[in-house]
């Protein structure tokens, strides 16, 4: 597909403004903002998106010096291909340090108190947080949409699963997700007859392999329940196989991605392990691919459709006083990242959607005095908690092979357990202790440093050590608190003078009593693996959370969702369930936010889904 | 003409190896060029090669898929499918000399040859094949396969005899009741196997298929004829894209042949590593450790041939293992081309691409055989 030229190219902040005909006006190019675009276009709908990053990434050059950036950073962290912009600041987890309780650090973007600081992060720039995420897309289990009713726990969801069924293989179908059906089918999952997904499902790597042979046939017991053990392959948002049988038997055609003049990329995955943050080849769905379509729309249509205004940062919602709608959107267009120099211009339209991210789209709302009937603006903010368990295995696995994960552990997902402790899905990373410990390179320096070796030992070392490396990450469920919670303070101010998000956020009992249950795990799992625990957790980590006279290290997992939750009634919740504002109504607050509760299930894939059932509200009230 | 146009369904697949060869061949010059290109300059460039180079993938395999159709065996382990550089493809009346060198205005100029779009001047219309002696020691691709002093005007028109042959040879069959696509279908490789970039792979399982494929060939290299992109208006052919290279500038839709009008591009001419053109093992003395490593490429290469004429007999899933032979191929190359090669003052190493099993006889005996 052709990435237009001239749909690349910024749109201006004059015209914009003097363009008063906008049906929807979408804050964020992230995948919920695309969705909600590309939708809207097919239907013949003017939109305008407003993107706070540079959007230099747009094109391939663009993508390709993030690709240098990140290449030549010290610290590979998820965000270092991104470069520094004050003008639309992200979280970074290198910044962060350990804080005691009541101490308060507002050096970094979010402002956190202690005693537990969380190193979530999403990113600010054209694509959002699809820019770097792994791209697992597994979808919530039927019982995650009632944990209330089920468990006693969390909320339930104002929509059933059988109401989002269709809306998941609408979003499978926009991200191109490889997985077999067989696979997936495991605690009750089903699909319906011929289904099949748009490509097959990506092989699990040796490493999965050899751990799947040492406890497959294998079982736990929770609380008198057995569980089976066995390496289960994880959905994926990459390219692998298109599958013939696709859409009954149509086949299936991988969507191109960001292009500059007839330099196609979007290949297949080629398993070069680092997904996060970025794949050199764009074999991993980003917002860029579905955007890349709403764009050539353009050309189809003769008119302009949709605009893209970069360096456009949103910072307030204005309401008619007296209809309760969106009059318009106050914006500030930066010239230059290096400079806090910027212009202030008003943006109007018919619709309204604030697709941001969960903790932006709430930081303008509170920024802009919306904390809505409910109240729950910016609360019940939920992101997985992550416990990591690090050991060697006994053989070569051939750790570093393979995208950063293939398979996963999955079976306690579900289960009666869930009214007592959180449920978790465990995956096996294939890039080794990176996460932990900072691997390889800090294996490296090790062996140089204090083991001073060189040359051939030095490699069999480096062998050794990193492809013996096994790490399971416990994504454990987070429920609705409405503790946990953004909140806006004008004290706190990033360069343009935008209020910067505070974060306060606590690990509930709840998910902590599934983190140490957690802990045990891991050590059966490498005693039959024979693998050699290297786990420990620093009490000087930013993470640390004692429990039950135990540590832990909690870190975050970027799956940021509640803030502008979905309900029932206007006292219940922000957003009905096509997340349209119970209050405004013609604003539209998208994405993981709207999410009542996250189970086990990484967001995206649950959160496009919602984009394509509020896209027809959307176009339901332009009519 | 007439007298040498395909009359057998033999002789089409003859042909149609020709072309595997001649799709092939395009191959080493091309990765080698991308691969010589040094780190963090001439990033336009590189993604013009990698496409380029990924299409030619395309490109043969798409003769296969038609080899296949026929009912051939595609054999890229025959001792004359890996040509030695330099290489001739036929230039009009004369030819021109294919080598492996190192991203510079002289590859670039060859690579414009290589998919020019090549029209007869009306003088010398209808006037047949071009007759020129054979060279003893240079590979001679894009002639005619029963006879070996004779050449077509350009790859068009190579291809153009077989579309003739095919469509020929297929009005005879269709008189008789029967098709000369007798193929076994699960030997064509599909989609599953080939995307991005421009292009599809679709199975070959008929005239109107087969002539698609061949089509797809042209245009990708030297345009539809008409006009720079080809016929769904979005996709550069191969001969204008390098052209951007050489003039420093993009085409964007509405641009005339050779004036582009789009973006300014930047290329570094001196940003490649100045390795040594057309290397040979033999030139390389005193130096063990280059000396194994271009050899081993070579074995490596050969291997990859196999495993690719596998893929094409009927197992179209060990395409995928080809996947990481590519990486591997990277790896070698950019070893080779970033060590210096002793004797060449300021020259450095190369893969030379010497395949064994075909390395061992002489180019003429080479000749011989296909004639035979």
């Amino acid at each position: 597909m052709l990435f237009p030229l001239e749909a690349a190219l910024k749109a201006d902040a004059k015209t914009v403004e003097a363009s008063g005909d906008y049906d929807i006006v979408i804050v964020g190019a992230g995948i919920s903002g695309a969705i909600i675009a590309q939708q809207a276009v097919e239907a013949g709908k003017r939109v305008l998106i407003l993107e706070a990053g540079t959007g230099a990434n747009s094109t391939l050059a663009g993508y390709d010096d993030l690709l240098t950036t990140f290449y030549s950073a010290a610290s590979k962290d998820n965000q270092s291909p991104f470069p520094l912009n004050a003008n639309a600041a992200m979280p970074r987890s290198p910044q962060l340090r350990k804080l005691q309780a009541g101490e308060t650090d507002s050096s970094t973007y979010i402002v956190q108190s202690g005693p537990y600081v969380s190193d979530t992060t999403y990113t600010r720039i054209f694509g959002g947080t699809t820019m770097h995420w792994e791209a697992k897309t597994p979808r919530l289990l039927r019982s995650d949409f009632k944990t209330r009713t089920n468990f006693g726990q969390g909320l339930d969801w104002p929509l059933s699963f059988e109401e989002i069924e269709d809306d998941y293989r609408l979003a499978e179908r926009e991200i191109g997700v490889s997985a077999n059906v067989e696979d997936q089918q495991y605690l009750q999952q089903t699909f319906p007859d011929g289904y099949v997904f748009p490509m097959r499902g990506l092989p699990l790597s040796y490493l999965d392999q050899q751990v799947n042979k040492g406890i497959e046939g294998t079982n736990v017991e929770l609380y008198g329940k057995t569980y089976p053990l066995k390496v289960r392959p994880y959905p994926q948002g990459r390219n692998s196989i298109p599958n013939p049988a696709y859409d009954g038997g149509k086949g299936y055609r991988p969507i191109g991605a960001v292009n500059t003049h007839q330099v196609e990329e979007g290949g297949r995955c080629q398993g070069n392990t680092n997904c996060v943050p970025l794949c050199p080849v764009q074999a991993r769905y980003h917002s860029g691919k579905t955007l890349a379509k709403a764009f050539a729309a353009n050309g189809k249509q003769g008119g302009r459709l949709v605009e893209l205004l970069s360096q456009a940062v949103a910072s307030r919602v204005d309401i008619d006083p007296e209809s309760g709608k969106v009059r318009s959107l106050e914006v500030k267009v930066y010239k230059d990242p290096a400079s806090p120099a910027h212009e202030t211009i008003t943006v109007k339209g018919k619709v309204f959607v604030l697709a941001a991210g969960a903790i932006e789209t709430a930081r303008l709302m509170l920024a802009s005095g919306l904390r809505s009937t409910s109240g729950l603006v910016g609360r019940n903010l939920m992101d997985h908690a992550y416990l990591l368990n690090w050991a060697l295995m006994p053989q070569i696995c051939g750790t570093m092979r393979g995208t950063s994960s293939t398979g996963g552990i999955v079976d306690l997902r579900d289960g009666p357990f869930r009214e007592r402790q959180a449920a978790f899905a465990i995956d096996i990373h294939n890039d080794g202790w990176g996460w932990a410990t900072g691997a390889p390179t800090s294996d490296l320096l090790e062996l140089v440093d204090d083991r001073n070796l060189h040359g051939a030992d030095l490699r069999r070392g480096v062998i050794d050590r990193v492809s013996r490396q096994l790490l399971l990450a416990f994504m454990i469920e987070v429920m609705p608190v409405e503790s946990n919670r953004i909140t806006v303070d004008p004290q706190y101010t990033d360069a343009l003078g935008n209020m910067r998000p505070i974060l306060s956020f606590t690990v509930p009992e709840y998910t902590m009593k599934g983190a140490a249950y957690g802990r045990q795990f891991a050590r059966t799992i490498f005693a039959r693996l024979g693998a050699q625990d290297h786990t420990q957790y620093d009490p000087s980590d930013f993470g640390y959370v004692a429990y039950e006279r135990q540590g832990y290290a909690i870190r975050g997992g970027n799956h940021l969702a509640g803030t502008h939750i979905m309900g029932t009634t206007k006292t219940n919740s922000v957003v009905d369930k096509n997340q349209r504002s119970w209050d405004h109504e013609n604003l539209y607050l998208v994405g993981g936010g709207s999410m009542p509760t996250i189970g086990t299930a990484n967001v995206t894939l649950t959160l496009a889904a919602m984009c394509f059932r509020s896209s027809r509200d959307i176009l339901k009230t332009l009519h | 003409m007439h007298s040498y146009s395909i009359r057998t369904l033999d002789e089409l697949k003859e042909f149609l190896h020709r072309a595997m060869q001649l799709e092939h061949a395009t191959i080493p010059p091309y990765l080698t060029a991308l691969y010589s290109i040094k780190p963090g300059v001439n990033q336009d460039a590189t993604q013009v090669l990698r496409v380029i180079v990924v299409e030619e993938m395309l490109h043969l395999t798409i003769a296969a898929n038609i080899l296949n159709a026929i009912g051939g065996t595609p054999d890229l382990t025959r001792p004359d499918f890996a040509v030695s550089y330099p290489a001739s493809l036929p230039d009009g009346e004369t030819d021109f000399k294919v080598s492996i060198q190192a991203f510079s205005r002289d590859a670039l100029a060859t690579f414009l040859k290589i998919e020019r779009p090549a029209q007869r001047p009306e003088h010398l219309a209808g006037k047949g094949l071009i007759q020129r002696k054979a060279s003893l020691h240079t590979t001679a691709l894009g002639g005619h396969p029963m006879h070996e002093d004779l050449y077509f005007y350009s790859i068009g028109e190579f291809y153009a005899a077989i579309v003739e042959g095919i469509k020929y040879l297929e009005a005879e069959a269709h008189r008789a009741g029967t098709s000369i696509f007798t193929g076994d279908r699960s030997r064509q490789i599909t989609s599953e196997y080939y995307y991005s970039g421009g292009g599809e792979l679709f199975p070959v399982t008929d005239l109107k298929s087969a002539l698609e494929a061949i089509e797809l060939v042209i245009e990708q290299g030297e345009g539809d004829g008409g006009g720079i992109y080809d016929d769904d208006e979005h996709e550069l052919a191969h001969y204008y894209r390098f052209e951007e290279l050489v003039e420093g500038r993009y085409y964007q839709k509405g641009d005339q042949p050779g004036h582009p009008t789009g973006p300014q591009l930047h290329v570094d001419w001196e940003g490649a590593y100045p390795i040594q053109q057309n290397l040979k093992v033999n030139d390389i003395t005193g130096d063990r450790e280059l000396l194994e490593a271009t050899i081993a490429f070579n074995i490596r290469y050969g291997e990859f041939l196999q495993l690719l004429t596998r893929a094409y007999n009927g197992q179209p899933s060990l395409l995928l293992e080809a996947v990481p032979i590519m990486f591997e191929f990277r790896n070698m190359i950019l070893e080779l081309i970033r060590n210096p090669l002793r004797g060449y003052p300021g020259k450095n190493g190369s893969p030379t691409y010497e395949i064994p099993s075909s390395t061992k006889q002489p180019a003429i005996t080479r000749q011989a055989e296909v004639t035979a």
